[in-house]
């Protein structure tokens, strides 16, 4: 299995319970996407659900709530909703993401560029897609709040090892880093970001006022 | 709580059969009687009001009766299934609630199918893995079930989880840690 770098446990497990925010929702599915190991991590969460499930104390239905379901099992059932039709040509993302409204490119620094993707639900994180150059060297940067990230295409190195195609980066106020971008192809990562970034050292505070991200 | 222990003891994955097959309404009714309370437990448990979790387990046990015939027992076992259908529910249920009931949205469901990947060795041995999870559980003390359970279906963050139980921090996280590495191990996975 080529996908080295995966989402931790606990977000696996949030994301099989539906605690995920649905940003980071989405760029949990993005990784699964590519990745049989999590999807079996997220099947072994959801059975833990089930039997969780199971183990509750029940809390007791009014005394005709059989007989008021009973009578209405003849009901036809609603029709499918249609299926959403896929606008998005970029590779590595899951069907109903691809089916989402995404803005145009628009240059964010030297080197860099992003679209946003419009999510149909609100939510506190911004989810986009971002494009960096063939060897390009991004700025040295920390996080308030958190970014994550997974690898559509290409790849890039960050004293956190190398991320190719599906690989899952997490970074947070505890990590400061500095990608340099592989030879050879553009990289396309989704991005799921709250909070913004601070670019670090001398260069940093210079070009941070032109960096929009 | 422990009686994680004799959970999931009935063959509730015939009873679905049953349903798909046949419209078995007394099949049906032994799974209404099991899940229905025990769904409106687990949406009491996430914040719903007594109203809405006895509705929100109503329209499981509906869809639970229309769409029996896509369960799958060779890949997720029947209670593992119900819940993924009250878990889909509730968060749909969330946002209808945040937007006041407004407009149609996208349904969770969709947003959990990720499967049409052209991934190679597709079948999991999830099948296998039911017993072998709730095995896994059974091993854990009551303390560490406690966790897992507040962690998994209350939203609670580690700090309150602490807090609730009296126990420090750390001893959550290495709990829940303690718990996931377990059912890895038991799943054949390398960590």
């Amino acid at each position: 299995m080529s996908i080295a770098h995966h989402p931790s446990a606990p977000m696996v497990a949030a994301y099989a319970a539906g605690r995920l925010d649905f940003g980071q929702h989405v760029a949990v599915a993005t990784h699964l996407f590519s990745c049989q190991h999590c999807r079996n991590q997220v099947r072994a969460a959801e059975q833990t659900g089930g039997d969780l499930l199971s183990a509750l104390p029940p809390a007791p239905l009014a005394n005709d709530a059989l007989t008021r379901i009973e009578a209405r099992l003849a009901e036809p059932d609603k029709p499918p909703p249609p299926n959403p039709v896929a606008t998005s040509d970029i590779p590595g993302l899951p069907s109903f993401l691809r089916s989402y409204r995404f803005d145009a490119w628009r240059p964010v620094a030297p080197s860099l560029e992003a679209r946003a993707i419009r999510l149909p639900h609100p939510t506190p994180t911004r989810v986009f897609v971002l494009k960096a150059r063939p060897g390009s060297r991004l700025l040295l940067h920390t996080h308030k709040g958190f970014e994550l990230t997974c690898v559509l295409a290409g790849g890039f190195s960050h004293e956190g090892g190398h991320f190719g195609p599906g690989d899952f980066d997490i970074g947070d106020s505890a990590v400061s880093h500095e990608p340099s971008i592989d030879a050879g192809e553009d990289c396309i990562s989704l991005v799921a970001m709250q909070g913004s970034l601070k670019l670090r050292g001398l260069l940093g505070l210079l070009v941070q006022p032109f960096v929009r991200l | 709580m422990g009686s994680i222990r004799d959970a999931g003891r009935q063959d509730w994955a015939a009873h679905l059969a049953a349903v798909a097959m046949h419209a078995d309404r007394a099949a049906f009714a032994s799974l209404f009687a099991f899940f229905a309370p025990r769904i409106k437990a687990f949406m009491r448990r996430t914040g719903e009001s007594d109203a809405q979790a006895e509705e929100l387990a109503q329209e499981a046990m509906l869809t639970v009766w229309r769409k029996a015939a896509l369960f799958d027992p060779a890949t997720t076992g029947a209670a593992a299934w119900i819940f993924t259908i009250a878990r889909n529910l509730r968060i749909d249920a969330q946002r209808r609630a945040r937007r006041d009931g407004a407009g149609a949205t996208p349904a969770a469901t969709e947003e959990f199918e990720i499967d049409d990947a052209p991934l190679p060795d597709i079948q999991l041995a999830a099948a296998q893995s039911s017993a072998q999870v709730r095995s896994a559980l059974a091993q854990l003390s009551p303390e560490q079930i406690r966790v897992v359970e507040m962690s998994f279906f209350e939203e609670k963050p580690h700090t309150e989880i602490a807090e609730a139980l009296s126990i420090p921090i750390g001893t959550v996280k290495s709990r829940l840690r303690l718990a996931m590495k377990r059912l890895r191990s038991l799943l054949g996975e390398e960590t």
